[in-house]
């Protein structure tokens, strides 16, 4: 197990570094110039300002000092924002995305297993007929759409109470956090039912699960450590890739909840060429995302001893 | 129907049904058989004639719908068991029944340690706690002789190979010493020098616990080497039941003897051919009103189009196996006796043979 683990992160430093090189020359071949504004009018400030941010040097050799600057873990300071470090950015702002990020991964997740569990069972019926009806609109509905509609909702509800029962946008708390992640992880979820319902019907029409009936063993047994076990195999090989959409596609649901996360500074970045900025998140998300995939990884072997032992 | 006293299991005119975008299956169509305390019953017959039907009905095994049982009844020692889960204040299946499958490949759960899905039942049925469930899984790997159990109870189903994986079913399917075990075609999906070691660990286990053994297969190298008695199915039906001497040597229904003319033979002073029945079963869609194989029989008459034959009760070796046959031949105005067509059958086989 640890030769596994140990394996999966070298590969992911791998990863990391392709990130890394492939963001600095695809940022430095992008047309356009990020002092392109009122700091670098005349020339002589020009020059000062690219020394400063070290741009008059060969693409090689400001190669070589990004990729030094990152192993020290230093991103740089920003061209727009005056005197603010990339990493302060990251330190403010990305534990509310990541926060909101793995509530809307749980919510999938949890959601997904249960709603497609239940839809198995209840093949061909009712249940089944009614989640797989919400399962469609949540996956074909964009987000922007069910957050707003949602907010929308929220405000009817507690205009009708009197009270808050949610508060509609903003920051701070958990109450805060549960539409927004609810939102964003819809999507997911809608799609990780639907993979849950295919790979337990399968799983159900198996013949160890027949074994185990042939055994004698109670309904909830056969349910949890025959069916589910086996049936949520799917469901976790494809939760890396969703905790990477669901982070990376957060920006939506922070700009209409007003929430004080990274991707508003991502966006902004690429819009005015900010090379450190764009650099910082890009790696840091992308480092983000392939310690999400081996932890995925890391718990696919944990559950299913196929994989561990190869 | 006579049964004789004592029988551990009875199952008496069993019809099972399935839905399907097609219309309604009659898989099975009134199957009766008996088994007594510590004897083997083999039933036998073509892929698709209903046995393993018959068995998975009988356990509850068979998803429900689309499959109906539309009549009949088994008896577990007088009780009736079909849709039932406990007689006697215990648990029928598992407890009472053991049962392995064809596949051993696919009949255990990938992601369960062999020791855990042995244990199991024992946790549920005998109320063991995790440690001697444990101990007792290890002590029931070895009595169905897997080498190293204790390591072998902590390894997962794809470390082993498929005789193993069989061995460890048997071992899942008598931990609770019940007192049938329905095998599903236990062998089909080994190879030979393995099927020979599982059919020798069954014969075994039956010795040592007494239990009886209800073997389901269509090879009747097989029947021979292990049943006491033999139940032929055929279209959803038992065409001809009897001890298995009686199957083998005075076989009546004209079935009973194709089959045994479509079984090769290694011996070369047999100068007779490997005879193919030819045709195929009906379909069970609409089952015919007459015997289900007069289309495919040689000595069909237009009775057998058009009813159903009663059981006649022939001669037996064994007086509790009886001997019967479902055949219009039988009767006492037919063109031949069964022991005459039995003649025939055996004459225009050897003359063929002597033509190739």
């Amino acid at each position: 197990m640890w030769s596994f683990i140990l394996k999966r992160l070298a590969q992911g430093v791998i990863t990391v570094w392709f990130i890394a090189t492939a963001t600095f020359f695809a940022m430095h071949n992008v047309p356009g110039d990020p002092l392109l504004n009122d700091r670098a009018m005349t020339a002589a400030i020009r020059a000062n300002v690219e020394a400063k941010y070290g741009l008059d040097k060969p693409v090689a050799e400001q190669y070589v000092i990004y990729l030094g600057n990152l192993i020290r873990g230093d991103f740089g300071i920003s061209f727009t924002q005056e005197n603010r470090e990339v990493n302060d950015i990251i330190r403010e702002h990305f534990p509310v995305s990541a926060t909101l990020g793995i509530l809307a991964v749980l919510f999938a997740a949890a959601g997904g297993v249960l709603w497609g569990a239940l839809t198995a069972l209840y093949r061909n019926r009712m249940p089944d007929y009614v989640i797989m009806f919400f399962v469609i609109l949540g996956i074909s509905v964009p987000s922007f759409v069910i957050a707003a509609v949602s907010q929308l909702m929220l405000v009817g509800v507690n205009s009708a109470l009197g009270v808050t029962l949610l508060p509609v946008a903003g920051w701070g708390t958990l109450s805060h956090m549960l539409l927004p992640a609810l939102v964003l992880g819809l999507g997911t979820m809608a799609y990780l039912t639907r993979l849950m319902r295919s790979s337990m019907l399968e799983v159900i029409s198996s013949d160890y699960v027949r074994t185990a009936k042939a055994k004698g063993l109670p309904a909830a047994r056969i349910f949890t450590k025959h069916q589910l076990r086996n049936a949520i195999l799917p469901v976790i090989t494809v939760l890396g890739p969703s905790i990477a959409a669901i982070t990376t596609g957060g920006f939506v649901v922070e700009l209409v909840f007003a929430i004080p996360g990274l991707g508003r500074y991502f966006v902004q970045a690429v819009q005015q060429l900010d090379y450190t900025v764009i650099m910082g998140t890009t790696v840091f998300y992308g480092a983000f995302l392939v310690f999400m995939v081996i932890v995925v990884d890391v718990l696919y072997g944990l559950i299913d001893p196929r994989v561990r032992m190869q | 129907m006579t049964q004789a006293t004592g029988d551990l299991l009875t199952v008496e005119n069993l019809n099972v049904e399935f839905d399907t975008y097609g219309g309604i299956v009659q898989a099975v169509r009134g199957v009766d058989f008996s088994v007594a305390a510590g004897e083997t019953l083999a039933i036998v017959g073509e892929s698709g004639c209903g046995k393993s039907v018959t068995v998975q009905s009988m356990m509850g095994l068979i998803p429900m719908p689309p499959g109906r049982i539309t009549q009949g009844s088994a008896r577990l020692r007088g009780q009736e068991i079909l849709g039932q889960s406990r007689i006697d204040g215990r648990e029928i299946r598992g407890a009472q029944i053991g049962m392995i499958f064809q596949d051993p490949m696919t009949a255990l759960n990938p992601t369960m340690t062999i020791g855990d899905q042995i244990a199991e039942p024992l946790q549920v049925h005998k109320g063991m706690s995790r440690a001697e469930a444990a101990r007792e899984a290890i002590r029931l790997l070895e009595v169905t002789r897997i080498p190293e159990a204790a390591t072998r109870a902590k390894q997962y189903p794809f470390e082993f190979s498929g005789g193993m994986l069989q061995r460890a079913m048997i071992a899942m399917a008598i931990a609770c010493k019940p007192e049938i075990l329905i095998a599903d075609e236990p062998t089909t999906a080994l190879d030979v020098t393995i099927q020979a070691q599982i059919l020798d660990l069954l014969q075994d286990l039956q010795r040592e616990t007494g239990m009886a053994i209800v073997l389901i297969t269509h090879d009747l190298g097989v029947v021979a080497r292990m049943a006491d008695s033999v139940a032929v199915m055929y279209a959803g039906k038992v065409v001809e039941r009897g001890s298995v001497d009686d199957i083998f040597y005075r076989s009546a229904h004209p079935y009973t003897l194709g089959l045994k003319a479509a079984m090769p033979s290694n011996d070369p002073t047999l100068k007779q051919s490997l005879q193919p029945i030819e045709g195929s079963p009906p379909d069970l869609f609409s089952p015919p009103p007459g015997c289900g194989y007069a289309p495919r029989c040689p000595h069909a008459m237009k009775v057998c189009q058009q009813q159903q034959p009663p059981e006649t009760s022939l001669s037996s070796t064994e007086t509790n196996r009886p001997h019967g046959s479902h055949c219009w031949l039988h009767e006492a105005d037919s063109p031949f006796k069964p022991a005459e067509l039995h003649f025939i059958e055996n004459d225009s086989a050897v003359e063929q043979g002597a033509a190739s």
